[in-house]
């Protein structure tokens, strides 16, 4: 069988697979977003909170994802579970570095004149700070999703969604039938999936930054 | 608050001063200034002697370790900051304009936070954007980043008057931009000042800057120590000491007769008709007059009043010029 052919004869299963994948990955950069941009922005004014959430992040990234999805087993039970956790945790590093670095790296004379004007600090950090590291943090949340979209094949040793089950079956199998058109449709797959995610990050960052820093002189 | 009037009221600085933590000596140390309402006093001293220090502790962006200020009468470090600072006009060098708003929105935001009615506000906004020479169709909806630095520099001062406070601090707010802009910018800004009369606070190390701009100046030196406050007039007149006088420079005189115009100096004789005298055009700074006389090699002018004297220019600054000017000039003359 020809590696079209297969692809053909088992479109259901890699189309649900890919899908899944998809979703698994997207579920947990939309949760890592939400808490480590919030993270960020608590971080920002207090310090502690910064170190630690840096330093709690890095560590998890350090784990390796097989032994973390094992470690999971025993609390989160099999296939999601595990799968969800492991991936929002490994995704907060990028987010909450950018979110921070891109809040601190505003101009000193726009704060300066925020607050001069009588902008709260709050109002500076939501109003002032916020849509300008916006760009930066959206980089970071589009590196995490390229990373959580690698990271999401192995989910498939816990049997968790996504295109894993495929390249990991192809493997165990290696040398019978079909083993390497498996392995190539999930390979692909996370290929494919990681174009149109990154398609996806390059339309969300041009319909959310503010016009003002897009436009030319 | 103090602004009940946007007109400009009197600020009051006693004992103002600010000792950083870990520092030996005080950064601003026992200010007492009295700001007349409406007046522009610049501080002028060299980079560091802490007026941009004194400026700030006024919008309380830097609080004073002790001391009091009263603006209108009234203890400002009684009122929440934030709140302080919507009723005082800021204006810096590097303008600080928000790149992810327009120019409008910029200028709008002070009057929105104030909780202005949106109609009102869009108003004032047009009013200020002409008010800075900036027409209001072309430039409201741009955004800071395709304005040019001499145009960043408007909207900031367009933004700073927003709400019309009766209060300003500016920090060199010119000083970001070439010399040609600059002078434009600040003849623009006296005659704005000219109309509206807000009591100003005005930072800057350029002391022609204060000389052009300035009601009063507060010559400062290190830790914020007043060398002299008085008009500009008088202090080119009589220094209070060397320090205030190298500040000057070498040139006092000329920047003496820069203050004065013919118009201020009783022309003789008839309006002349073509005698063959430079003539200059009233409004004509008496420094501008002495430079066309030289330039002429001659000793007198002609104004649309009268004729102007080289004796009447140095009885102007008080000097006398009849003898031994008048030869000088003469022997010049060929």
């Amino acid at each position: 069988m020809t590696f079209g052919e297969y692809v053909v004869s088992r479109w259901g299963t890699l189309s649900l697979a890919a899908a899944e994948h998809a979703l698994v990955v997207a579920i947990a950069i939309g949760i890592a977003t939400v808490v480590g941009v919030g993270i960020g922005l608590l971080g920002f004014q207090a310090p502690k909170v910064r170190g630690a959430s840096l330093a709690l992040s890095a560590g998890i990234l350090t784990i390796p994802s097989l032994a973390l999805l094992t470690l999971l087993i025993p609390i989160t039970g099999l296939g999601w579970g595990p799968t969800l956790v492991a991936l929002t945790g490994y995704a907060f590093l990028p987010i909450i570095r950018n979110t921070v670095t891109g809040l601190d790296g505003v101009d000193a004379a726009t704060v300066e004149a925020g607050r001069g004007m009588g902008l709260s600090a709050a109002r500076v950090l939501l109003k002032v700070r916020l849509p300008l590291a916006w760009p930066l943090i959206l980089t970071g949340v589009r590196v995490s999703a390229q990373m959580l979209i690698g990271i999401a094949a192995i989910a498939a040793y816990v049997d968790g969604p996504g295109l894993g089950t495929q390249i990991f079956e192809g493997l165990a199998r290696l040398g019978s039938v079909n083993s390497l058109n498996a392995t190539l449709a999930g390979t692909l797959g996370i290929v494919v999936i990681a174009v149109l995610f990154d398609a996806f990050f390059f339309a969300v960052r041009q319909l959310t930054t503010p016009r003002g820093l897009r436009v030319r002189p | 608050m103090f602004d009940r009037d946007p007109a400009g009221v009197r600020i009051e600085l006693r004992g103002l001063t600010k000792h950083y933590p870990g520092q030996p000596a005080p950064a601003v140390d026992n200010v007492n200034l009295d700001i007349p309402a409406g007046e522009l006093v610049v501080f002028v001293g060299p980079s560091g002697c802490g007026k941009t220090t004194t400026m700030k502790m006024i919008n309380r962006l830097v609080e004073p370790t002790s001391g009091e200020i009263r603006i209108g009468g009234e203890d400002v470090l009684n009122l929440h900051p934030d709140e302080l600072r919507r009723h005082i006009g800021y204006a810096i060098q590097q303008v600080g304009l928000f790149p992810h708003l327009t120019v409008g929105e910029n200028v709008a935001l002070v009057p929105k936070l104030l909780g202005w009615p949106a109609a009102k506000v869009a108003d004032r906004v047009e009013e200020l954007l002409s008010l800075v020479n900036l027409e209001p169709g072309a430039y409201h909806d741009r955004y800071p980043r395709q304005l040019s630095g001499g145009q960043q520099q408007r909207v900031g001062v367009a933004r700073a008057l927003a709400a019309d406070p009766p209060v300003m601090l500016m920090d060199e707010p010119f000083g970001a931009t070439d010399p040609i802009t600059r002078e434009h910018l600040q003849s623009e800004f006296a005659k704005l000042q000219k109309k509206l009369r807000k009591t100003i606070i005005f930072v800057t190390h350029d002391f022609e800057e204060a000389i052009t701009l300035g009601d009063r100046i507060a010559v400062l030196r290190e830790r914020s120590h007043i060398a002299q406050y008085d008009t500009p007039a008088n202090i080119l007149a009589a220094p209070a000491d060397d320090y205030v006088a190298g500040f000057i420079g070498q040139d006092a005189t000329l920047k003496r007769l820069a203050l004065l115009t013919v118009d201020d100096v009783p022309a003789v004789g008839p309006v002349p008709s073509s005698n063959g005298l430079p003539r200059v055009d009233a409004g004509t700074s008496l420094r501008e007059a002495l430079d066309t006389m030289v330039a002429h090699g001659s000793d007198r002018c002609a104004t649309p009043s009268g004729v102007l004297t080289y004796t009447a220019l140095c009885e102007a600054v008080g000097t006398d010029g009849a003898k031994t000017g008048h030869e000088e000039v003469a022997a010049g003359d060929r």
